[in-house]
């Protein structure tokens, strides 16, 4: 996810000194993303999703002067994409809060928002130790049941529920109220 | 249109992006609002006519200090609302300073006067007209600001309002200090705050409307 964020930064630099054919490729992957972002939001195949996809290719391009080379470029990206179905949903008379974090659940794979969110998971996970950061992320993030995970590491099951849980505990208590079933 | 076209479209022709795009978009929009409101309070309330002596006085100093810190720290928070996903967060303490101080002066001067001096201090001989009129002198830089925004990509739109909305009263707040001749630290707390904040909720009441791309 790091190599995405490099590639499309490293794009998006080239193409922001006037490099056409880095601008078109860094359209032509956006494009491909932003559809699976719209797509898992409105429908697939909806023409809605299609046009968002188009005026939020047509705002990177625009407003590409807007973006500041020390920040992720996926950060600013997202931003956009997001700013767009707000506004779409927003113009469609639907209240725009409820269905918006109905869809936020539904981060699985790949997608320019995920590579934020996964930026900020690693950065939680390296508050605890190597192993159990890597056992929540499997239990937790990756869906492993507990039994394959122990399997994975080589644990018994009562350690690895031991480990995730207390785990689980010292970030909660790290990072304050936040609902640790989650 | 089928996307790929619109893409072969997009790239075509492609031109280098120019450096420091927002911030001198920021600057250009505020810097034209602050010409029109100055021309506006020098026809319509003209500047005091003891600028000069006022001009060797501490609390004429106070009052430009105050007006330009919350003007500075403001426009640098616009610059940043300005860009997707940009974040405030870390200028709230800096712009706490401001009123902090401005406040805490007031408090001590009030504290050692007798009750009529407060009266005074607190009401100045211009409170009722002061925090309308930093409205009125306000409102050429809001546009400034709007129009700065709406060539820019602002995705808080009511934020976004906010931010310009207070720091056009910020500014127009330090244009009106040319005119106004109140002195006391709790009349700049109270009314000139009053002004900044009427127009920054102003803002934030259009921003959506006014800000969206």
């Amino acid at each position: 996810m790091d190599q995405t964020e490099a590639r499309l930064r490293a794009l998006m630099l080239a193409g922001l000194a006037g490099d056409a054919a880095a601008h078109r490729a860094l359209l032509s992957e956006l494009g491909r993303l932003l559809r699976r972002y719209y797509a898992r939001r409105l429908g697939f195949g909806t023409p809605e999703a299609e046009d968002l996809v188009q005026e939020t290719l047509i705002a990177v391009h625009t407003r590409r002067a807007t973006y500041d080379p020390q920040q992720p470029f996926t950060a600013w990206a997202y931003a956009i994409a997001r700013y767009k179905m707000i506004d779409h949903l927003r113009r469609a008379k639907v209240r725009p809060s409820s269905p918006l974090e109905e869809a936020d659940g539904l981060f699985t794979d790949g997608g320019a928002e995920d590579l934020v969110v996964k930026r900020d998971l690693d950065r939680v996970l390296a508050q605890v130790s190597a192993r159990t950061g890597a056992l929540i992320r499997d239990v937790k993030v990756e869906g492993l049941s507990t039994r394959e995970a122990a399997q994975k590491h080589g644990l018994t099951e009562t350690a690895v529920k031991v480990a995730v849980h207390r785990g689980l505990k010292a970030l909660t208590a790290r990072f304050g109220g936040a609902d640790e079933n989650r | 249109m089928k996307t790929d076209e619109l893409i072969d479209r997009l790239s075509a022709d492609l031109e280098p992006a120019p450096p420091w795009w927002v911030t001198r978009r920021v600057l250009i929009g505020l810097g034209s609002g602050a010409f029109f409101s100055a021309l506006l309070m020098v026809v319509w309330l003209g500047v005091r006519p003891d600028l000069m002596d006022a001009m060797t006085g501490a609390m004429f100093w106070m009052k430009f200090a105050y007006t330009l810190a919350c003007s500075a720290v403001l426009a640098a928070a616009l610059i940043r609302v300005a860009r997707p996903g940009g974040s405030v967060r870390s200028l709230a303490w800096a712009l706490a300073a401001p009123f902090g101080l401005v406040g805490l002066m007031a408090a001590v001067r009030l504290a050692g006067a007798d009750a009529a001096a407060r009266q005074a201090m607190l009401m100045g001989d211009s409170a009722d007209v002061c925090p309308w009129r930093i409205v009125i002198l306000s409102l050429p830089i809001l546009a400034g600001a709007v129009w700065a925004l709406r060539g820019l990509a602002p995705t808080r739109l009511v934020l976004s309002g906010l931010v310009a909305g207070g720091c056009a009263g910020a500014m127009g707040a330090w244009i009106y200090a040319f005119h106004c001749n109140e002195s006391a630290a709790a009349f700049i707390a109270i009314w000139y705050t009053a002004g900044m904040a009427a127009v920054a909720v102003l803002g934030a009441l259009v921003g959506r409307r006014l800000l969206r791309w």
